[in-house]
């Protein structure tokens, strides 16, 4: 091996100036041992070997890494593990450079067709995107002599594995052909992949058809009458295949088939696509209506233009709701309100009268997957009604799945209810909901509870201050007191975002004067006592000056003696965000004789944490007082 | 539940099929004072009474602290330069969105973390309030959700009780975040050692292949194993509670003994530290043989003379799966697990149990953390792609 006896010292040089970045180490990296690595016994040392040698290929500049290396690599390609080979499949990738740029791209090609040719999906994958990557840098002219050739051995070995892996790579050069009897020649060959006898190669190639197809359509100009052809017979062939899986994939290349005809304003094709759209809607495998389920907007949208069309997807979308098979029902419950918007336009009736029926129905399903899919959406139905409708429809359906057993439905429907409250306004949200929403207030999920409080903010704006007092201020009160950290936390975000809403009166009157009356035997624990301390220090830049100093620094100052150091180094970043607040004019005296004096004497604690808050905070106040 | 069965190697196999169900459901009646509130239901306030600032906090709190003689657990007064904070704070952040940190960087962390737990005793001194937890086990995921229960630290004091590695997929990046911590704040988290902080075990039961997995060499490996000889075997919560990951060994009698155990080492196939890491309280009485090929079990008898002998009020350890998260066994038994579905399949809650300044407990449950990319909505979505 010549690369082997190469003469450390200049390759060293090299590579001291060709990376400048590379760790020290890795300088010095002896070439000769680096080929010794690639043939270690132990495993891990050849994957780590291989993954530098983007660093041997540097050293080494691109004559000899052509002439040497990638050679070497070839050899290695066809002797080594499938953990070796994924590195080099990958790293090869990027080489382009590493051999002199473009020009010679194509010496790479020979070691990645092996790799493509690995039984190992993962090497297999890794290779075609590194194929697929050098094909960017090629031209014309390497396409056509070099990669097709590829494209053609790979699809007429006798492997499944090389034929899958061709599959990956038409996309590389389907719309660089510019003559129409290449590409035929192409099509055809891709053709015969879609006829395999092994359903593996079968299933790459119905995979890989739509993107050839959205190519064709982002070149609209460039397929001919024969290349469509080609695409409907193999689209045919695909449609009744006898394996599921294979068939399944035929609603991916529906859609994009009906997108290319869409782009071109051709609709006379648009009549047998919906039959062949309902033929896989109603199709008796449940994984090829799960499928369709699963697409059912992205197909009825191409329809849209055409709303005697569109309007034949109601039936076999209401069957979907209905189907036997819970995954199909899961999937299209997703669909609902997009649906109902295309058809609305054309058909509002139906939304009433057949939809709603069936959302009913899927509210109530059996399987809670089904229903937490449903809550995720349903309520977008809002902005298709009107405030009477909504009153009529759909508020029943989300009181009932506010009260789900499922705490997953419940949260859907909280966390999305803005739109629902867009409609109908806050009165009549608050006055249907606000008894089921206090309820879920105190949760045993703490993730509902996190939910609710998440809503309050939101709910507040709209609520007269008088109506919030009596309804839901202790509700607020009583989740700083929660077992759950995350709910305190969010409690004490939510008074400063209440405090925003209402004001700094209200803060004084209604938050901060009932906190600090809070039983003194709650505050023998520390978790409460330094809740009460972030949650009067999250009200500090909320409320005025005069509230800052009369109630909150007093307390602040009370607990900077606390016997839990945690406490201590609490209140030293609180002082930091207190003289953040105020005016440093107004108040510098209370700084300079206070507040100063507290922090230093906490930078003098015991306990290192104390101190180190104290430091960071007393130099950020007395910058802020420069 | 073979799940549950570590053991160690030299006994892997013919031990597997000997594991019992007899860890979990070992709830007992708990000690009356113990207020069981459980994560699931918040507590309601009730109406205020009086002024917090006139009579509140100085004569209330925190009485139990008076015989400090423990409160010296600041070797660590030594304060790290501000590059090293820097630095720490760089990787705790990262390492919290589960990313490893690089191997040079694992290397520095583990040389900073020998500098701290080398002078930790082998009965470590904490103070209250602290909340206790048990095997974590690389589910990362989970640990964040138990921050979000408990509180983050600093803010809140952690003891955790060993079994960070082994049997989840983030065993790595769950030790790094541990250590990170333990450096970063040495005076507000204890990690002491458990039986798969251990060269041998974590052979066997994921650590070591997932080192290699990720970073491609044992490297890693060898670093933190390396470390964990430097953890504390125990440790002593306000003179009161004893914490260790398994039990009581028959060769110990007092504390002190075990200050004067040598614990920097691999963990021993048997004698009384490998007890301390192996054991298991039963139901019977008096010491027996453990199924688990280390260690002993021990009985109601042995854990209140330990207890008398030494002025304990609890014994806190892990080391079994225990459905509902905690379990009193005997009177003053307690174990902690605090990794929930665990190895993502036992369908058990966890918790932790937090202990303020009068030495009042609480127990807290939780569930499975809702895992990055999965969306609320759906727990299985059928793969169809294959
Ligand atoms: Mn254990």
């Amino acid at each position: 091996m010549s690369i082997a006896m190469s003469n450390p010292s200049t390759a060293t040089t090299n590579t001291a100036t060709a990376t400048p970045t590379l760790p020290k180490e890795d300088d010095l990296y002896p070439l000769a041992l680096l080929m010794d690595e690639l043939k270690h016994d132990d495993i891990a040392n050849r994957v780590e070997a291989m993954k530098k040698v983007d660093t041997i290929a540097i050293a080494l500049g691109p004559e000899r890494t052509r002439d040497e290396l990638i050679p070497f690599l070839t050899e290695v390609a066809q002797d080594d593990e499938d953990e070796v080979f994924a590195v080099l499949a990958e790293k090869l990738g990027s080489f382009v450079p590493y051999v002199g740029g473009p020009k010679y791209a194509t010496v790479l090609l020979p070691p990645l067709e092996i790799l493509s040719a690995t039984e190992e999906t993962i090497v297999r994958d890794k290779a075609v995107d590194s194929l697929n990557s050098i094909a960017q840098e090629l031209s014309e002219e390497q396409i056509f002599h070099d990669f097709v050739p590829l494209i053609e051995h790979l699809a007429t070995t006798e492997w499944f594995s090389s034929k899958v892996s061709a599959c990956g790579l038409f996309k590389s050069v389907i719309v660089r052909v510019k003559d129409d009897k290449f590409r035929k020649v192409l099509l055809q060959l891709f053709y015969n992949l879609v006829l395999d006898d092994t359903p593996m190669v079968r299933r790459a190639a119905a995979k890989n058809l739509p993107t050839l197809i959205d190519l064709l359509t982002q070149n609209i100009r460039l397929s001919t009458e024969d290349d469509w052809e080609f695409i409907s017979n193999m689209f045919q062939k695909i449609v009744t295949d006898n394996q599921d899986s294979v068939k399944f994939l035929a609603v991916d290349v529906l859609i994009s088939i009906l997108k290319f005809f869409n782009t071109k304003k051709d609709y006379t094709h648009l009549p047998d696509l919906l039959h062949s759209a309902i033929q896989l809607i109603t199709d008796e495998a449940w994984r090829v209506r799960y499928m369709a389920a699963d697409r059912f907007i992205q197909l009825a949208t191409e329809f849209v233009e055409q709303p005697q069309l569109l309007q034949q997807f109601s039936q076999p979308f209401l069957s979907l709701c209905e189907d036997n098979e819970s995954d199909v029902r899961k999937a299209i419950a997703k669909q609902v309100p997009g649906y109902s918007k295309l058809i609305s336009k054309s058909d509002k009736t139906i939304v009433l009268e057949k939809i709603f029926p069936a959302i009913q129905t899927l509210s109530m399903d059996e399987n809670e997957t089904v229903r937490t899919s449903l809550a995720s959406e349903i309520t977008n139905m809002a902005e298709l009604l009107s405030k009477q409708e909504c009153i009529d429809h759909l508020i029943p359906i989300l009181l009932n799945m506010l009260k789900d057993e499922c705490p997953d439905v419940t949260l859907n429907i909280i966390s999305n209810l803005e739109v629902v409250n867009n409609v109908v306004g806050i009165d009549i949200l608050s006055e249907n909901l606000l008894p089921a929403i206090t309820d879920l207030a105190i949760d045993v999920n703490w993730r509902v509870r996190m939910a609710i409080i998440k809503n309050i903010p939101l709910l507040a704006k709209q609520l007269s201050v008088q109506f919030f007092q009596e309804r839901l201020s202790n509700l607020c009160l009583s989740w700083l007191w929660d077992s759950v950290y995350s709910i305190r936390d969010a409690a004490v975000e939510n008074l400063t975002k209440l405090t925003e809403i209402f004001g700094s009166d209200w803060a004084r009157d209604e938050i901060i004067s009932r906190l600090l009356k809070s039983k003194s035997q709650l505050l023998e624990n520390f978790v409460y006592r330094i809740t009460l301390l972030h949650a009067l220090t999250g009200l500090v830049p909320v409320v005025d000056y005069e509230v800052v100093i009369d109630k909150i620094l007093p307390f602040v100052n009370h607990l900077s003696q606390d016997p839990v150091p945690n406490i201590r180094f609490n209140v030293a970043k609180s002082y930091a965000m207190i003289v953040e607040r105020l005016d440093k004019d107004k108040y510098k005296d209370l700084i300079d004789n206070t507040i100063i004096p507290k922090l230093q004497e906490l930078t003098e604690d015991q306990d290192p944490d104390v101190k180190f808050f104290a430091d960071k905070s007393l130099k950020k106040v007395k910058k802020l007082m420069e | 539940m073979d799940v549950d069965s570590d053991i160690p190697m030299h006994d892997a196999i013919e031990s597997q099929q000997q594991q019992s169900s007899s860890s979990y459901n070992k709830e007992s009646n708990p000690p009356e004072n113990n207020k069981h509130v459980s994560s699931s239901s918040p507590i309601t306030n009730s109406s205020p009474s009086s002024d917090i600032i006139s009579n509140s906090i100085k004569d209330t709190v925190n009485t139990s602290t008076t015989h400090d003689n423990t409160q010296s657990n600041n070797n660590n007064t030594t304060s790290s330069s501000s590059s090293n904070i820097n630095q720490l704070e760089e990787w705790i952040e990262h390492l919290s969105k589960c990313q490893i940190l690089s191997e040079d960087d694992v290397s520095r962390l583990c040389k900073m973390a020998v500098d701290v737990l080398q002078y930790e005793q082998n009965v470590q001194p904490v103070n209250v309030p602290v909340t206790i937890c048990g095997d974590v086990h690389g589910q990362f995921h989970d640990l964040m959700e138990l921050f979000q229960i408990g509180g983050p630290c600093p803010d809140t004091n952690y003891l955790f009780m060993g079994d960070y590695v082994d049997r989840g997929y983030y065993s790595v990046e769950t030790v790094s975040f541990l250590v990170c911590m333990k450096v970063r704040y040495p005076n507000r988290i204890t990690i002491l050692r458990g039986n798969h902080e251990s060269r041998q075990i974590t052979q066997v039961y994921g650590f070591y292949d997932e080192c290699l997995r990720k970073y491609g060499s044992a490297n890693v490996w060898k670093m933190f194993t390396d470390l964990f000889d430097y953890f504390p075997i125990t440790a002593l919560v306000d003179n009161k509670i004893f914490c260790l990951h398994g039990g009581l060994s028959p060769m110990i009698e007092t504390i002190d003994q075990v200050r004067e155990l040598n614990r920097v080492q691999e963990v021993p196939h048997e004698g009384p530290m490998c007890d301390l890491l192996w054991s298991d309280p039963d139901d019977r009485g008096g010491w027996g043989i453990s199924p688990r090929g280390a260690g002993f079990t021990f009985g109601q008898d042995i854990s209140e003379q330990f207890n008398h002998t030494n002025d304990l009020n609890l014994i806190a350890r892990a080391h079994q799966l225990v459905i509902e998260g905690y379990a009193w066994s005997h009177q003053s038994v307690v174990t902690i697990f605090s990794a929930p579905n665990y190895c993502y399949r036992c369908g058990n809650q966890a918790a932790i149990m937090e202990v303020d300044e009068n030495l009042n407990r609480q127990f807290l449950q939780y569930d499975p953390a809702v895992r990055p990319g999965e969306p609320t909505v759906s727990r299985k979505t059928p793969d169809y792609f294959l």
